[in-house]
């Protein structure tokens, strides 16, 4: 039981990660260490920060970010941005997201309401 | 937190086990390129990090905290090597492609047993057509005392070997290893693609 409710805990952690990923670098432009700290603040989506840069680049290379290399004082940074593509894949995931959530919420709700023991 | 000898060697000895495991499936240019960005985390991290006793300690934490170089290449291959393959059509990069998904899904397993004998199957066809102008009389049908013994290409002959039809065998095998090459390479772009479209209605829903 518990090994099958962390593999659904697992994959719907990784399919949020992407939509998180795009999520924090929408309101401007931040390296890859910062939006891990960024999602470590807010989330625990990210258990090994090494699985962020991969999706980086295929988000990058997708077109919906833009990567580019900065110098700063110790070392240079690849910077990524959100193009109006990925702006617009953002929009409609986000729609998605809250549709999908309302339904499960729904759903919680009704079994809530029916429950005959004790409530979930 | 300063790094001595040993942390630095260290940490060049994650990024050469990193730079080599991309190595087989990704271009150089994108092997550099993420590299250098893992490069930029783990110099952060450490300047971030408070100085310690022990820094093997503290660079065995941060290096596990970004994951085993393989697993590192893996999640590389897993997000970018497909796309990269039907972008670019190169039969190598395919291969490497469906090599990378094959250590990772079932599904990929199968597929790149399939393809992987369509490949085998198209370059010994090809290899007997290319056989024959080299080896005249070792390509072709084979009879020994007019028993049928086989057809394509046979460098030691058993005494009595008659060699018939030698062109024929040539031109069929060119072609039919040419269609199965085509064949074989266009069924792997396909399934690299929808590889590459699925991920993508998993992120959107549609």
């Amino acid at each position: 039981m518990t090994v099958s409710t962390d593999s659904w805990t697992e994959q719907m952690r990784r399919g949020g990660l992407e939509l998180a990923i795009l999520l924090a670098v929408a309101p401007g432009t931040r390296y890859g260490l910062e939006i891990i700290r960024h999602l470590q603040e807010l989330t625990d989506l990210v258990v090994t920060e090494g699985t962020i840069y991969p999706i980086l680049g295929r988000l990058t290379r997708d077109g919906w970010l833009q990567a580019e290399w900065q110098a700063s004082a110790a070392h240079p940074r690849k910077y990524y941005r959100l193009t109006s593509q990925g702006r617009r894949r953002l929009r409609l995931m986000v729609d998605e997201w809250r549709t999908f959530a309302a339904k499960i919420d729904r759903l919680v709700d009704a079994a809530d309401k029916g429950a005959t023991h004790e409530p979930l | 937190m300063n790094l001595s000898d040993d942390g630095e060697s260290r940490i060049r000895g994650y990024l050469f086990m990193l730079e080599s495991s991309l190595r087989t499936f990704l271009k150089r240019d994108v092997v550099a390129d993420a590299v250098r960005e893992v490069e930029s985390h783990i110099r952060e991290r450490v300047r971030d990090t408070q100085p310690m006793p022990n820094e093997r300690d503290a660079l065995n934490r941060l290096l596990d905290a970004i994951g085993p170089p393989h697993r590192l290449a893996r999640a590389y291959s897993a997000e970018l090597a497909a796309g990269e393959a039907v972008s670019s059509g190169r039969l190598w990069q395919a291969a490497r492609a469906v090599f990378a998904l094959a250590l990772n899904t079932t599904e990929g397993f199968a597929v790149g047993v399939a393809l992987l004998c369509g490949y085998l199957l198209a370059a010994s066809c090809l290899l007997v057509a290319l056989a024959k102008p080299i080896f005249p009389d070792n390509v072709g049908i084979r009879w020994v005392n007019g028993e049928f013994r086989g057809a394509g290409w046979e460098l030691f002959l058993e005494p009595g070997t008659v060699v018939t039809h030698g062109w024929w065998v040539m031109a069929v095998c060119a072609v039919v290893g040419s269609l199965l090459l085509w064949l074989t390479h266009r069924g792997t772009r396909r399934y690299l693609r929808r590889v590459s479209e699925r991920r993508l209605r998993a992120a959107f829903g549609h």
